[in-house]
């Protein structure tokens, strides 16, 4: 490691965090959706009159938790294509 | 990357018109040439249109939609067609620019202001806003981080479509990015339904007249 210069750290370090970080920051929206969408049917199940609250009420709670994974892909594509530590020690 | 900016076109005066700009005025251009055709020759389709998003928002704010249809119609109908462009090979979706999200969640932002004084009265808003007064901080975090929320969320999932067909690209040129493209049309579609679902959400509870406060009620949820 000792004859590796540092942008070439720095990279390596960024290609490592994206993909470790997109792996777990898509995963864990995922699974809890995942839970959501289950308890949404569960309710279906028992209730099928209330189907249409139900789903917009779904859509919606999705959508705020499909932020976090939207969050997790714009700091990696940040860190992909803009990386602001490269640009700040190796301009 | 360079394709995530959007480049300019050309310049007015100094001001740089860039291509997202300029696909935002022929989608504006196309929704208002299309509104007025279908006005002149076959309005019940218009009225259908106007029917369905009146049902579906008023589904989703659990009351009748009445003077609001117009911005959230609006809203709905610009961020689907804008959306939908992205498939459309040359044309830039403007929603891939993080400025129309942005744009659009900030008119979101004052128009739940507006909606909630112009419903209530400035005192009355501001009075609900700071019942218990050390709520006050809270809300206002809240607003800001909202919509800050509403244009991360738009602008996100586009260009992650937009991102995913362009490796597909590479990989495989011919009729294999058609399946992600067809996919970015349903996420098109349903971010549009989404981001004026939240809207209406945030418009009905800024404009929600709530019960005096010696009178306690369970918040409804709208």
């Amino acid at each position: 490691m000792e004859n590796l210069d540092s942008q070439t750290i720095i990279t390596l370090a960024t290609i490592i965090i994206a993909g470790v970080g997109i792996v777990f920051g898509t995963a864990l929206p995922a699974i809890v959706e995942g839970r959501a969408a289950v308890k949404a049917l569960e309710g279906i199940a028992r209730q099928p009159e209330a189907a249409g609250p139900l789903r917009t009420t779904l859509l919606i709670a999705m959508a705020l938790l499909e932020s976090t994974a939207i969050y997790v892909l714009l700091v990696i594509l940040i860190l992909l294509f803009a990386n602001p530590l490269l640009d700040r020690f190796f301009p | 990357m360079e394709s995530i900016q959007p480049y300019v076109v050309f310049q007015i005066g100094n001001i740089g018109i860039t291509d997202t700009v300029t696909s935002t005025w022929v989608i504006m251009a196309l929704i208002v040439g299309l509104t007025v055709a279908l006005e002149r020759w076959q309005p019940a389709l218009l009225e259908w249109v106007i029917d369905f998003l009146n049902d579906l928002l008023s589904d989703v704010m659990g009351r009748a939609v009445g003077p609001y249809l117009p911005f959230l119609g609006t809203l709905a109908i610009f961020i689907a067609a804008a959306n939908t462009f992205s498939a459309v090979p040359f044309i830039t979706a403007p929603t891939r620019d993080i400025s129309t999200p942005l744009a659009l969640a900030l008119i979101v932002f004052f128009s739940v202001h507006y909606f909630g004084i112009r419903e209530k009265g400035t005192w009355r808003y501001i009075k609900d806003m700071a019942t218990p007064i050390f709520t006050l901080p809270l809300e206002i975090i809240g607003q800001l981080s909202r919509t800050l929320a509403l244009t991360l969320r738009l602008f996100g999932n586009i260009i992650s479509g937009e991102i995913v067909v362009a490796v597909i690209f590479t990989l495989a040129p011919l009729f294999v990015p058609i399946t992600m493209t067809g996919f970015g049309l349903f996420t098109g579609i349903l971010q549009a339904f989404i981001f004026t679902a939240l809207a209406s959400v945030y418009i009905a509870a800024g404009a929600e007249v709530s019960e005096d406060t010696h009178r306690k009620t369970s918040p409804s949820k709208t």
